[in-house]
């Protein structure tokens, strides 16, 4: 890009990055204002992302990458993580930079609550981006004034520090600093509300479904990567997405192929199992058999989560976490735990490795239609819940 | 311009404008009163810089109104750097804009330069003004060069909510109003966008069908998004807000001269000022042991930087030199370098954390201060101003 004129763009003290291209993203999106949202975040995060890992954080990582259609469709931003630290981008096209303006979501849910909050402004036209400034949860929480209208903290210019560098060198400098304040947690949605506000808020219709209902509920619902991802694909007017028999029957969905979803033929291979089953003691793998699989990083090793059908029952299956290498191992302590689709715990819903064991399963008999969230302790990289529907 | 004669001028006379061109200096009596009560409890003589060090400090530790009183005065002693900055800027960038209003529209952020300056670490409110008002000249210049290029359907998208309620409040609506067109702009924004191929620049009107969804939109949501109680509206008069809101968001970016700071109310609780406060600031600002101790940090952070700089590659030094010194665009450091453009933004910043990283340390090790981002942010300050004085060793006349 050049300019005829001498474009005073160039000479203030900020940060300019390069906007790699401008791609239009793939997915679908509610309303036009999402779909640009989406390509904002989209293309701040392909201009930021390589320029925070070459020159401070080479082990950067978008968080949720699985799930960014179903975050940008809800709500402005985009979260990366590094060394145990969460920065979020918050794009604008406002060339004004007076204030940031940051979502409740990302200031007030305890699982989305981040270490700082980067503004961002970007000029399409001209193919470049501008690190305006940073906050932290602490400052933000201080010195925001909350707009109730819009559910956004809001923090004046004045108070955001311009220089992105004092980020690193208070890092290194004084690493004991506190970022964050405390959140209360959100009190927690039981199914059939839950399922209210799906079905209340799926509703294309509702253009701002984010302003829609209590921000108590409507937080508790976009928390939950599950119902999230249903909001979103009901919005879309997508059929069910994640039903177990469905994906056997005619293939993954792309959604959950995206999310890391996969079919494999499992080869047979001797019972090991001196251990006794924590729930039905029935069938085992038949031979040959076909199983549903998901890979975790866990710990930064690789494993694999297998979901199938028990032979011979209707309506039971088995989960497995399994090391993906051979000499792998899955360490004492760590669970393999089932829930229902609003988290709550069921009599055999888990299984604990009491020492080194080569895998962890649960098997469960399950209800038609009836949804399950599994999740494993410690979290595997960049979990996110997902509810597996039979 | 007339220079300004003795310091009770400097601190208590405005710059008027005839047009574009600098006029006569207007006095407020106020201010003037003020300034002579403090030299006549001075002792000896003091020069001007110390006298703005000296209402810094006021402003910094006082309650309102000797806060507003300092605030006022220093707004006065800054007219001047204020009025060079502003005319060398317009000349170099051909500005639309005239010099009176860039004036202005940095004057009106003096807070800035009160807030941001840090006596601790510089003697020189002076210099350390001319790298804050040049940096708000430019960007105001930015701004304005994006906003007289854009439609008004494509301003509509680059501009934030807090910009676009002060621009309706400007242009005089209610509050009830300023709700509405809000209102109206948030339905905009979310049904109609530029896009991959359609620039924001040129955003053309919406179609006749998405006027529709949006005024749909705005009388499904009136109901619960306002306050007051608002009537159904047509396609037709949302149109007829947007454009309004546009238009007034264009009229925000030429601001209207200010009035001198000291302001009616002020004036009398001036004059009845309980003076203790300040008479015991101004002692402490006479004693010699704090402006030593000063220099002496001062002296350190110079050498400190100067050695800093003198270490890096060749190529850093030419940058710095290029980007504080030549005051030069990053398009034009780039080409004589022979890198990208997008380099030199880079770069700077790299080099900027350097230094900032020395600086950082130094104030740990040195003045035992436990280097939060407050600290570092306020030394990311001094920063900027001590490379701009160092290398441009001040354009003023």
């Amino acid at each position: 890009m050049t300019f005829d004129v001498p474009s005073p763009t160039w000479l203030d003290t900020h940060l300019y990055l390069e906007i790699p291209e401008i791609r239009e993203p793939e997915a679908a999106f509610s309303t036009p204002g999402s779909r640009w949202r989406a390509t904002l975040n989209q293309t701040a995060l392909a201009a930021i992302l390589p320029w925070l890992q070459s020159e401070y954080a080479p082990t950067a990582k978008v968080w949720r990458s699985g799930a960014l259609s179903s975050l940008w469709d809800a709500v402005n931003g985009t979260a990366i993580t590094f060394d145990g630290l969460r920065l979020v981008l918050l794009p604008t096209t406002a060339i004004e930079a007076d204030e940031l303006r940051v979502p409740q979501e990302w200031v007030d849910l305890p699982s989305w609550v981040a270490d700082y909050y980067l503004a961002v402004q970007v000029n399409i036209d001209e193919g470049w981006l501008r690190i305006d400034g940073y906050t932290t949860h602490q400052r933000l929480k201080a010195q925001a004034r909350y707009d109730a209208d819009d559910r956004t903290y809001n923090l004046d210019a004045t108070h955001l520090i311009q220089d992105i560098n004092v980020l690193w060198v208070t890092r290194e400098l004084c690493p004991e600093e506190t970022l964050r304040a405390d959140v209360a947690t959100l009190p927690a949605l039981p199914l059939a509300q839950a399922e209210n506000l799906l079905k209340r808020l799926g509703n294309p219709a509702v253009t701002f479904p984010r302003l829609e209902v209590p921000f108590q509920l409507w937080g508790a619902l976009l928390e939950h990567g599950g119902w999230r991802q249903r909001l979103y694909e009901l919005r879309q007017g997508l059929p069910e997405q994640w039903s177990a028999q469905q994906w056997f029957q005619s293939g993954i969905s792309h959604l959950a192929q995206q999310l890391g979803w996969s079919q494999m033929t499992l080869q047979p291979i001797a019972v090991t199992g001196m251990r006794s089953a924590p729930s039905l003691e029935s069938g085992w793998r038949k031979s040959q058999s076909q199983t549903l699989v998901r890979g975790l990083t866990i710990a930064g090793a690789d494993y694999e989560l297998l979901v199938l059908p028990l032979e011979g029952e209707v309506s039971a299956w088995r989960f497995e976490l399994r090391p993906v290498a051979a000499e792998q191992m899955i360490p004492a302590g760590w669970t393999l735990r089932l829930l229902t689709e609003d988290l709550q715990a069921f009599p055999n819903n888990e299984d604990t490795a009491t020492e080194t064991i080569s895998e962890l399963y649960v098997e469960v008999a399950v209800e038609p239609g009836e949804g399950l969230v599994w999740e494993v302790n410690p979290l595997p990289e960049d979990y996110d819940r997902e509810v597996l529907r039979f | 311009m007339p220079s300004r004669q003795g310091l009770v001028e400097i601190f208590s006379t405005f710059l008027q404008f005839n047009a574009d061109r600098p006029g006569r200096w207007i006095a407020d009596p106020r201010l003037q009163r003020s300034m002579q009560r403090c030299l006549e409890q001075s002792p000896q003589t003091e020069s001007a810089s110390f006298w703005a060090l000296y209402w810094h400090k006021v402003w910094q530790t006082q309650e309102v109104p000797s806060s507003q009183l300092a605030a006022a005065h220093i707004t006065a002693y800054l007219q001047e750097v204020c009025y060079w900055v502003a005319q060398r800027i317009s000349t170099n960038f051909a500005s639309q804009q005239s010099v009176a209003d860039l004036f202005q529209t940095a004057m009106a952020k003096v807070h800035r330069i009160l807030q941001g300056f840090n006596p601790q670490y510089s003697a020189n409110l002076k210099g350390y003004a001319e790298f804050v008002f040049s940096n708000l000249v430019k960007e105001s210049l930015r701004q304005s060069q994006e906003v007289d290029i854009c439609t008004d359907w494509g301003l509509l998208h680059k501009l934030g909510k807090k910009r676009l309620v002060e621009a309706l409040q400007n242009a005089g609506l209610s509050e009830k109003e300023v709700a509405a067109y809000v209102l109206a702009w948030k339905c905009f924004q979310e049904l109609y966008t530029p896009d991959a191929t359609r620039k924001t620049r040129k955003l053309s009107k919406p179609d006749p069908a998405t006027w529709q969804a949006i005024a749909k939109l705005y009388n499904a949501q009136r109901l619960s998004q306002l306050a007051a109680p608002s009537p159904e509206m047509p396609p037709e008069t949302l149109e007829k807000w947007l454009l309004t809101s546009a238009k007034a968001v264009r009229n925000l970016l030429y601001p209207k001269p200010i009035v001198p700071a000291a302001d009616q109310e002020m004036g009398d609780l001036i004059d009845n000022l309980p003076n203790v406060q300040q008479e015991s600031l101004l002692a402490e600002a006479i004693r010699q042991e704090e402006a030593t101790l000063r220099q002496t940090q001062q002296q350190q952070l110079t050498e400190l930087l100067t050695a800093t700089i003198a270490s890096l590659e060749p190529e850093a030094q030419t940058l710095l030199q290029a980007y504080y010194g030549a005051e030069q665009t990053q398009q034009q450091i780039a080409k004589q370098l022979g890198i990208q453009q997008f380099h030199v933004s880079r770069r700077l910043t790299r080099l900027r954390k350097t230094l900032l990283t020395t600086l950082g340390q130094w104030a740990k090790a040195t003045l035992h201060v436990s280097p939060t981002s407050d600290v570092i942010e306020g030394m990311s300050a001094v920063l900027e101003e001590w490379l701009a004085t160092h290398y441009r060793h001040s354009t003023l006349p």
